[in-house]
Order: structure tokens, then sequence, then C-alpha cells
């Protein structure tokens, strides 16, 4: 294997993440390339999470811009402070100056404001660019930031034309609320993040929640497995895995048993219905995973 | 023509090219900039390890979750085909990498087989298919949906795709202006007032714009709709992947929501996972009760007046009256519109005479036929309206 590809492995490792082959081919061939990388899989499995672990080892800014159902321009570019220019203005009312100068004056640095992708290109140093669950925007969105990705500059009316100095790092994540266009695809590459295998799993619990008990850590992690083969509405991710040992370890648990396991669901399931039909198999469950009712 | 089309590659990165060719021909996406990054990455990957070197390419050349599932399969395919033409020393196109083109075709035959490998398979046929279905779609207007190929069931499912996307980009989140509400809209204020000097004149106002309409999808998959479940199926699915604001629900005995396998897996599949989960598909029906059970349990948060509620039942009710008139009653009053799709008001001479449809009648929107493609036609710009009007009937 490579050099570089394992500084990669060994960067996240440093950084308690677990990760994979794919996931460090992923990632350094977007850095070697320049391109944004897309990051697809079911909620909690340690998308977003990529991103930060990224920023903290190469020691760089994580910008950050949460996608929502109306996002636009204003808040993902910049926008101009108006309520310090109203104030400006009122200052400046009784000093007769030229509209013109006036204009300059008010769309100025001073008066603007910078939001996450103005921000990324104005850095010093490639910093880290998150766009977190593109797809719940709506498709306008998207189509903008195609605009962006390709030609890493911002053109503000006022102002003219900004250019990057360093092309940030972007990592997309998506959820798949919605069918990303081709288009998008095609500017990124692509990794899909499943949910772990037991091995992987437990791994991150190990490191994650270091004082946990052997023998729990295993039984939650085999459950957790055993749980996501149910067909649930919300599969558990990663997330509640690890709040789930956070939280029986803390208790100072040292195995599963029925009684905990129904009292501490409502950690790991969040929705209502799969939750009574979990209850429901249980005991399959349990036979499954090897723990027996204690009397 | 004498030459070759595809001769066994010496250098890797013609390797590289020709597999990314290869793939084209598997539905990928790769235009010659991916080819460009795959050849680029070579430079940074010890090529050696082939472990290393297929996921490189695997991360560079798969888009989707279904690409990268398949990509191992497809990446062990050419590379093994590719020894074997290697051990056979030829420098033409192994056997087997089209089965279209057997050993002892004639040259035209073959030549066109290699053709339609090496530039996708996929392109002529489309277009083929688009001038064919053009004509077909006039024919198969009329034609009751229970009596369709799966030729033709395609094409309607490609209409429906088009109402559903219709339905959903209807309205827009962002801000407009206004003068009834008072919402200070600072952009526009500043805008106005630069324009005519710098001083400020005036204040302008803004409101939130109508939100997206939002759908809920009741399918009736009893035995009674069995004639009619492949059109269910097509219908849920076209709607539930054009509009993220949807939740679809079936319902025979017992009221099931299935939106998230609808999301999550391809059409086939999602209906495996979903008939293997609910018992009751093809069984009796209760709507009044799933139609409470849904009141009950899911309306919350669901229903407002921007939300459509579409029916998607023959009216066959094996409950109490009472009920399905109590739940009906709420539906009206809580949802934006209720509309009813019933297959079997299609047929000439139809009298709503089930107990369920006599019941449910007065408190419906839209009450209309879905049996053929002509019927879905009319209902689209119905479906559009979103808001509550009189009361239509469309046969």
């Amino acid at each position: 294997m490579s050099k570089e590809l394992s500084d990669i492995e060994a960067m996240l490792e440093t950084q308690g993440y677990i990760a994979d082959r794919s996931i460090a081919m992923s990632i350094f061939l977007a850095m070697q390339l320049g391109k944004p990388l897309l990051v697809e899989g079911p909620a909690g499995v340690g998308k977003t999470e990529i991103a930060k672990v990224m920023a903290n080892a190469l020691n760089t800014n994580l910008i950050r811009l949460q996608c929502y159902e109306g996002l636009d321009a204003t808040h993902a570019l910049y926008e101009w402070n108006y309520q310090h220019q109203l104030l400006y203005l009122k200052m400046e009312e009784g000093q007769q100056r030229e509209s013109a100068e006036l204009q300059k004056s008010i769309f100025s640095d001073t008066f603007l404001l910078k939001r996450p992708i103005l921000q990324a290109i104005t850095q010093e140093t490639s910093p880290v660019l998150l766009i977190d669950e593109v797809d719940r925007a709506d498709e306008e969105f998207e189509s903008f930031l195609l605009e962006v990705l390709s030609d890493w500059q911002v053109t503000i009316p006022e102002i003219g034309t900004i250019k990057a100095k360093h092309k940030p790092h972007v990592i997309i994540t998506g959820n798949r609320v919605r069918e990303l266009s081709e288009a998008l695809r095609r500017r990124c590459l692509y990794l899909w993040v499943s949910y772990p295998t037991f091995e992987k799993e437990l791994a991150i619990v190990k490191n994650k929640v270091p004082d946990i008990d052997p023998t729990l850590g295993i039984q939650i992690c085999q459950f957790m497995q055993e749980l996501r083969q149910l067909k649930l509405e919300k599969a558990p991710g990663v997330a509640e895995t690890l709040d789930w040992a956070t939280a029986l370890a803390s208790l100072h648990f040292t195995h599963l048993d029925k009684a905990v396991v129904e009292d501490t669901l409502g950690v790991v399931l969040k929705d209502w219905q799969d939750m009574r039909h979990v209850q429901d198999s249980l005991s399959e469950l349990f036979e499954k995973v090897g723990v027996t009712k204690r009397f | 023509m004498s030459e070759p089309l595809i001769r066994r590659q010496l250098e890797l990165s013609a390797n590289v090219v020709q597999f990314c060719r290869y793939l084209r021909s598997k539905d990928y996406r790769i235009g010659p900039e991916e080819e460009a990054d795959a050849l680029q990455s070579l430079a940074y990957i010890p090529i050696g390890e082939q472990e290393t070197f297929r996921l490189a390419l695997k991360s560079l050349l798969a888009r989707s979750r279904m690409q990268q599932e398949q990509f191992d399969e497809h990446f062990d395919r050419y590379w093994k085909e590719l020894e074997k033409a290697v051990d056979a020393k030829t420098e033409e196109k192994p056997q087997g990498w089209s089965n279209r083109a057997p050993n002892k075709k004639s040259k035209q035959e073959s030549f066109q087989a290699l053709k339609s490998w090496l530039y996708g398979e996929g392109k002529e046929n489309e277009e083929e298919g688009a001038i064919a279905s053009y004509s077909a779609q006039e024919v198969i207007t009329k034609k009751d949906f229970s009596a369709m190929t799966d030729e033709e069931m395609r094409l309607v499912m490609r209409m429906l795709q088009q109402i559903a996307r219709s339905i959903s980009r209807k309205k827009s989140r962002l801000n407009k202006a206004s003068k009834l509400t008072r919402r200070l809209d600072l952009k526009r204020t500043m805008q106005f007032n630069l324009r005519r000097g710098g001083s400020i004149h005036k204040f302008l106002f803004s409101q939130k714009k109508d939100k997206k309409l939002r759908l809920v999808l009741l399918c009736d998959v009893s035995k009674s709709m069995d004639l009619y479940s492949r059109f269910l199926i097509h219908f849920i699915y076209a709607f539930q992947n054009a509009n993220d604001r949807i939740d679809t629900f079936v319902f025979s005995t017992a009221l099931h929501k299935v939106s998230e396998f609808l999301k999550e897996y391809k059409f086939e599949r999602a209906f495996e996972i979903i008939s293997d989960r609910i018992p009751h598909w093809s069984g009796g029906t209760k709507i009044g009760q799933c139609l409470t059970t849904f009141i009950d349990q899911h309306a919350h948060g669901l229903l407002d007046r921007k939300t459509i509620v579409l029916i998607l039942s023959d009216g066959w009710d094996t409950g109490e009256p009472e009920v399905l008139e109590a739940a009906m009653r709420h539906l009206q009053k809580a949802a934006g519109r209720v509309i009813w799709l019933n297959p079997l008001a299609g047929s000439p001479g139809y009298q709503a005479e089930a107990t369920g449809m006599k019941t449910a009648l007065p408190y419906l929107d839209v009450f209309a036929a879905a049996h053929n493609v002509e019927s879905l036609r009319k209902i689209a710009p119905e479906l559009r309206k979103g808001r509550k009007r009189k009361p239509t009937q469309i046969r």
C-alpha cells in the first residue's frame, strides 16, 4: 500500500476515526485530484465526522454549511448587512455626499456578511468546507452549488469577482432524502458509507468509550447488528451505538440483560413503531445475541 | 473496418480507458473528465496492488450506491476477460464480453454487436424506445390498467412521474413582496431607497411564500384491488420519488407506512420488502378502521391546510360505515383537499354502490376514476390545484 494512503489512514486513526480502506482511498483521491467528495449513507454512520476529522488532521478550519429547505444564496454566499448600512446612511444624512460615492462606501467590505462559501474561498489556507445534507436544499440550490464548485469564484455585483486564494477541501454529505442530480454527482467523487461491520463497530466503541467492559461492548455491537436486520423505520446508526455504550458504561453495567435493554431502548430507537416492533421480538433478538434472562 | 475495434492493450493506461468504455456500456456515466481523473490517479497509487487499484477506480468511477455495489463485479469481469485475451494471444475482442456476438456469426453482425458494446447498447435502444413509445402512448391511453403488459406499464410509469413532478414543483418557499404582513424586508427596503438617493423614504415588507404541497397517499392493497395492484405499485412509486414531501401508507385490514422503504430501495426490492412485512397484502378491507389509525397515529404533523390526501381504493369496505364516516369527516376538516381515485369508477354506468364509497362520497373534494392513462391525465390539473374548491367528479 502506498505511503500517502497509509498516512491518511493513520491520520484518521489518530483522530479517533476508524475508517476502512474505501473511505481512506476516497479521501486520499479527493485531496489529490482536488475534487469534492460526496458522501452518502444512512443517518448516523459518521458522514459528517469525516469532515471534522479531516479538518483536525490537516490542522485547518472547518467551515460548515448546513443545508435546509429554502436555503438560498444569501445564506450560503454573502449578504449585505442592511441594518448597519441603514445606520450609516442615517449618520451620513447631513453631509450632502454624492450618491455614487455613498453607494461605494456602503457596498464595501465593512458591510459584507460572509456566509460559509465566501468564507471558505477567502481563507489564507485551504479549509475543509462541509456542505451538510445537501439533499435537504432545493434543486435550485444544487445548480447554484455546481457553479461555485467548478469555478471557485463568487461574483458580487457591487464589488466584483472574488477568486479563491486556495481551493477548499469539500465534503458534501447526503441522506438520500431525494435523488441528487447527475451533474452534481459528476463533479464529485462518490463514497457510500454503510453501517459498519461488527468488527469495525466494536473498534469504534472501544475507541470512543475506552472504559467500557469488554463483554458489554461485544454484546452491544452484536445487538445493534441484529437490530439493523429488522427492517426498522429508523435503523439505529453508530451514533446510537455510542450513546448506548456510553450510557451503559457510565451506569457500570458489565453485560446486557433483558431488563437493562428494555429500560434503555429509548437511547437506540427513536421511533414509536420501531420500539413496539423490537419489544415484540426482543426474546428472539436475545437468543441471537446470546443474552439469557437472569433470575 | 479492417482494423479490429478492440484489441489487447499493452499499456495500463490504455486498459484503464478501455475499462471506462466498458463501464459506459453498463450505463455508468463516464466522460473524458472521469477518464482523465482515473489516469491521473494512476500516478498516486501503487498500481501493483490490485486491491488498491480497484478501490481507487471504484471511488473515481462509481457515482451512486447501486454503481458502487455492482462495481466489483464489473471490475472482476473485465480483468478476467482481459487475462483470457492475454492467454489466447489474440488481439481481438475476447468472447463473452458481449453475449450478442457468438463465435460464428458473420462479420457484419459481430461488428454490429461490437459497435453496440463499444458505444453503449443503451443509447441506441433508448432512442428507438422513445420513438416507439410516442406512438404507443396514444394506443394505451384508453386501455384499462388491469389489461396492460409490462412494457405499457413502464410507459404509464413515466407519465405518472411527470404528473407527480408537476405537482411537487408547484410552489416555492422564498420570500415575496407583500403589503399585508408586517415583516420588514431590509434587503428590499435598501434596494428601493438607494435607487432614490439613499435616504429612507419608505419601508418594504415581505411574507413567506406558500409552502410546497404535501401529499399523503393512502393505498388500498386488499384483495378486491388485486387487478389494479400493479398500477397501484407504480403509482405509489412514481409519486414517492418525485416529491420528497410525501408520505405513503398502504392498507387493507391494517395500515402500514411504507415511505421509508420506497426511498431507500429500488423499485422491485422495495415491494419485496413491503409485501414481506405486510401480511395482509391482498386480504380484506377495513377502510374506516385504517383511516382512523392513520388519523390517530400519523395525522398529527402530517395534515394541514396545504396537504392533499390521496386515497386509492375501490371503496369496498367490510368495516362499520360509521367509523369510515367519522374518519372521512376528520380528514376533510384537517386536510387541504381529499381526493379519492377509484379504478372501478371508469366503467360505464358505474354507481357508487359500495357502502364504503357511498359513505365517503360527501366528504370528498375530488372523486375520479383511475383506470387508464386518459383518466389520469384528466385528474392531473385537479391535483395541482392544492386548495379547497367545489367538489368535482371526473369520470
